[in-house]
């Protein structure tokens, strides 16, 4: 099988990439990509979103099958260190992350999110970055996407 | 017994622990250059700084960062001493050198009284501190855990940069013929007005053999980094997907593990059948895994991806077995500690942590003038949202493991002992950690994924447990019960004050688990137990604090604020009772008991003003259907009070504003201080709004985040944080605001409502 992820085409191999396995395990333990994080595999935490042909989707419960032919995004390719996503250079200005854990998610919702609506108010910010973050990082979360918002 | 005989009994204990203690010196915590290898042209001065080639400074971290900016703290310290900007210090792992060990906080969990503390002249507190700090010293354990990460450091790290510094100006001043006094330093550039320049590099080989001479600390006028908001220097790495947590070391041949325990907790594995497993694509072998460092029994599931492993682990057959002891039920066990707290209560039972004045009989009627209440708290899961992990390799009879731990060195203790190998056999890599909150103080995993790695013949493996094994098989944070009683004054202030608290104690059980040659015999009283309680300020002329240390048989391990994460709720709504039952203000209530407490005073007045509360700067009004409460907690050495404004909203409580001020000593960085403060609030909102841990047959019955719900960026409050401004040694930041934050949103939701609530977590 083959799919699509950061703009590059990349075979998994065949005895192992059934079309039931989740994306997540196939680009973290597959393809290397350990910047998409598992943290509850019943999507219900959203540590795993990447971008599926632009929208946030939850990698953890969605199957190879499902992106076959389709743009797979993760936070590897939101930016790079000489253009980072301007989510990235808010999260630097807010000092978001603590521990991190869940910080590669959160900005690949907050980008999707962003990408739909120019400038989000507060109830599209809550109904959208579902994601749960321990550390407790949500107000700085909050305030590095009205940043950006704000700058359009 | 007493407590101070408990305390000499404890100095006689060290005395045999350690033959001969007495006549060593003083183990020197700058370390020798040998403590630290060197490689490209670096220069070591002590076992904590070496100097690179080209000028810049290389810092031996010993603390793990989960988040709470420790690594931006330590360089910060060293990178102010030594004159260079922070982006010139780099970090490189701490070996296992005893220098490296944490003392400040085995030195917290003295159960001594702050009442005491502050008493400089007191001999017994002395005399156990310096005990405990050269006990510490000599075990030399490494620990990130207890809020004392830059407690620990703010002595050490600044007088091995200070030293190393001056080293290299004694360097300068010989190579250039020049006086010292007239030689300047600005980013780790040595000047002389002569027109002599040379970074630390060119100097560091001379600097090594320089002997520093009287090493000064900068005074504080002169700081220029500590106190300032110097961005984390974690925060690019964390943005970009490219941060290495244990899950994300890729080790070459790297193969996968999932695991399933014995859903009974302290259960064992019985017959299985492997063959539907053996039979999916991917799985290479199952591995039987014993108890490790007090985990339940297990089988793991070894494949070439992670998904795989977990798909050969739910194939499994299994026939568990239930403990010989018969399954644990949470709900009997709170029973049972009501029980032996409210028998301590009635027959002065418990061991006392504190007692002061003379206490009215418990037997006396209950009048108009006294309260007495049970509080209860439920166990509570970690949670941390990296799944617990360790990645391990047994080659050639050396081990390496890589590994999100606080306990670098009791990782490589129980890596050693399952391999069967010596210490020095062990390598141990430690990653960012995707949170820790004290289950990472815990090293079963360790065990298990060495245990693992033995099978499977030189090749890496890392071992993932799904969210279900997280929540189902952690070291929760004890159940407890509390019988609070008082009498109030006439003034309507407590007369007396006795609590009895009855829970596990943790610290003997983690002892047995990762560092059994220091567990006795018999468990002495563990502070983290009563803390919260016996050690509060509040002016009340007598007191007896006890606590019934139980077993229940529920792993417990420590959680964020440890015992102060539900005893601060018990002291604190219950100080509210108080002041409601006075008929006073909750806030003039808690200051007029405050009268020799200019600390405390201070960051209780500082929150009311900032929330507006009536009477104490410009009141704000609230709007209808919303009120306030407050609760104020001093914790790791740090104190802080919280205003909270709640409203109900559906049939749940709104937390809508959190305003928390705070002392916490010199501040080294003002924004990781606010970033804590505010990580503290959500993460004990979280537990106040959802946590409970149910056991019923040994089975918990939350299973993942949907059972075990957390707070989300929807359902955040505002969060106002301010500091007080202070000259006072560093305390503790982390865990701080942990404590206070149930009991003001349980006072508050008694001003809304008029229903008190005394358990944990809170409804509507």
């Amino acid at each position: 099988m083959e799919i699509v992820v950061n703009g590059a085409s990349r075979a998994l191999p065949d005895e192992l990439a059934s079309p039931q396995m989740p994306l997540l395990w196939a680009l973290r333990d597959l393809l290397g990509l350990t910047g998409t994080k598992f943290g509850c595999g019943v999507a219900a935490c959203g540590a795993c979103t990447v971008h599926v042909d632009g929208s946030a989707v939850l990698s953890c419960v969605t199957p190879l099958e499902a992106v076959r032919g389709k743009r797979v995004v993760t936070i590897e390719a939101l930016g790079s260190p000489e253009r980072p996503h301007p989510l990235q250079q808010a999260w630097l200005e807010q000092q978001v992350p603590q521990c991190g854990y869940c910080q590669s998610g959160m900005l690949m919702a907050a980008a999707a999110l962003l990408a739909t609506h120019r400038t989000p108010s507060d109830a599209e910010i809550d109904a959208a970055i579902t994601n749960i973050c321990r550390c407790g990082t949500y107000p700085r979360i909050r305030a590095a996407i009205r940043a950006v918002a704000a700058q359009r | 017994m007493k407590r101070r005989s408990f305390l000499l009994t404890g100095a006689g204990a060290a005395g045999v622990l350690l033959v001969g203690w007495g006549v060593m010196p003083p183990r020197p915590r700058l370390g020798g250059v040998d403590t630290l290898p060197v490689v490209d042209g670096e220069v070591a001065l002590n076992g904590w700084i070496k100097i690179a080639a080209d000028g810049g400074v290389l810092l031996a971290m010993n603390h793990s960062e989960m988040g709470q900016g420790v690594h931006t703290a330590l360089a910060m310290l060293v990178a102010e001493e030594l004159d260079v900007p922070l982006s010139r210090v780099r970090l490189i792992p701490a070996g296992h050198d005893r220098i490296y060990g944490n003392v400040a906080m085995f030195v917290s969990g003295l159960p001594f009284h702050p009442a005491e503390v502050a008493r400089h002249d007191s001999t017994m507190v002395r005399s156990g501190q310096w005990v405990v700090a050269k006990i510490a010293r000599e075990l030399g354990i490494n620990v990130t855990g207890g809020s004392s990460s830059v407690v620990d450091a703010w002595e050490v790290l600044r007088l091995a940069a200070a030293t190393a510094r001056a080293q290299l100006l004694g360097a300068a001043s010989l190579v250039w013929k020049q006086p010292a006094n007239e030689l300047k330093v600005k980013d780790g550039v040595i000047s002389h007005p002569s027109g002599a320049s040379a970074h630390y590099g060119e100097l560091a080989k001379v600097a090594a053999s320089t002997p520093s001479g009287t090493v000064q600390l900068k005074p504080a006028s002169e700081w220029k980094l500590i106190g300032s908001a110097a961005p984390r220097l974690d925060v690019v790495a964390k943005s970009n997907g490219t941060a290495q947590f244990g899950m994300d070391v890729r080790p070459p041949g790297l193969l996968f593990a999932a695991i399933r325990h014995c859903p009974m907790i302290g259960g064992s594995v019985g017959a299985v059948d492997v063959a539907a497993t053996l039979k999916l694509p991917g799985v290479e072998r199952v591995v039987r895994l014993g108890s490790y460092a007090g985990s339940t029994e297990a089988l793991a599931v070894v494949a070439r991806s992670g998904w795989h492993a977990q798909q050969g682990a739910a194939a499994l057959a299994v026939q568990w077995r239930q403990r010989p002891a018969g399954g644990l039920d949470s709900a009997a066990i709170l029973a049972e500690l009501e029980r032996r707290a409210r028998d301590a209560d009635a027959g002065d039972g418990g061991f006392a942590f504190y007692a002061l004045g003379k206490m009215p009989p418990t037997d006396a009627p209950a009048g108009p003038r006294t309260v007495m209440q049970v509080y209860r708290a439920p166990y509570l899961a970690h949670a941390a949202l990296e799944p617990i992990n360790c990645t391990a390799r047994v080659a050639d009879g050396k081990v390496e493991v890589w590994v999100p731990t606080q306990v670098p060195g009791l990782a490589r203790g129980i890596a050693a002992e399952v391999a069967g190998v010596s210490p020095e056999s062990v390598t141990v890599h430690v990653t960012y950690l995707g949170g820790g909150f004290g289950r990472r103080l815990d090293v079963d995993f360790v065990g298990q994924a060495v245990r693992i790695a033995i099978e499977c013949g030189g090749k890496p493996v890392q071992l993932v447990w799904s969210r279900e094994e997280d929540l189902g098989h952690d070291f929760y944070r004890p159940a407890g019960v509390a019988v609070l009683r008082a009498t109030l004054g006439e003034d309507g202030r407590p007369s007396s004050l006795r609590i009895t608290s009855a829970g596990d104690a943790i610290t003997p059980r983690w002892l047995e688990r990762g560092l059994p040659q220091l567990a006795g015999p018999v468990d002495t009283p563990d502070k983290t137990a009563s803390e919260g309680l016996f050690d509060q300020v509040y002016e009340i002329p007598n007191q007896r604090i006890a606590h019934v240390a139980t077993q229940s048989g529920v792993p417990v391990g420590f959680w964020r604020s440890v015992g102060h994460s539900h005893n601060a709720f018990f002291s604190e709504a219950f100080i509210d009772e108080l002041a409601h039952a006075a008929g006073q203000d909750p806030v003039a209530y808690r200051l007029a008991m405050l009268k020799d407490s200019p600390r405390h005073r201070a960051v209780l007045l500082l929150a009311a003003q900032q929330a507006g509360w009536p009477g104490y700067g410009t009141t704000q009004a609230l709007p209808p259907g919303r009120a306030r409460g407050v609760a104020l907690h001093e914790s790791f050495g740090s104190i802080v009070a919280q205003v909270v404004e709640v409203s109900i909203v559906g049939m749940l409580p709104r937390v809508h504003r959190v305003v928390c001020a705070a002392d916490v000593g010199i501040v080294v960085n003002p924004g990781i201080v606010a970033q804590q403060l505010e990580s503290a609030v959500v993460f004990a909102l979280t537990a106040a709004l959802h946590g409970r841990i149910d056991i019923v047959d040994g089975v918990v019955r939350q299973t993942n985040f949907p059972s075990y719900p957390m707070v989300r960026l929807a359902d955040s409050p505002r969060i106002e944080t301010h500091l007080v401004a202070s000259a006072d040694p560093p305390g503790g930041v982390g865990e701080i605001a942990t404590p206070p934050l149930a009991p003001a949103l349980a006072n508050a939701l008694f001003a809304l409502t008029g229903k008190r609530q005394r358990e944990l977590p809170l409804t509507a």
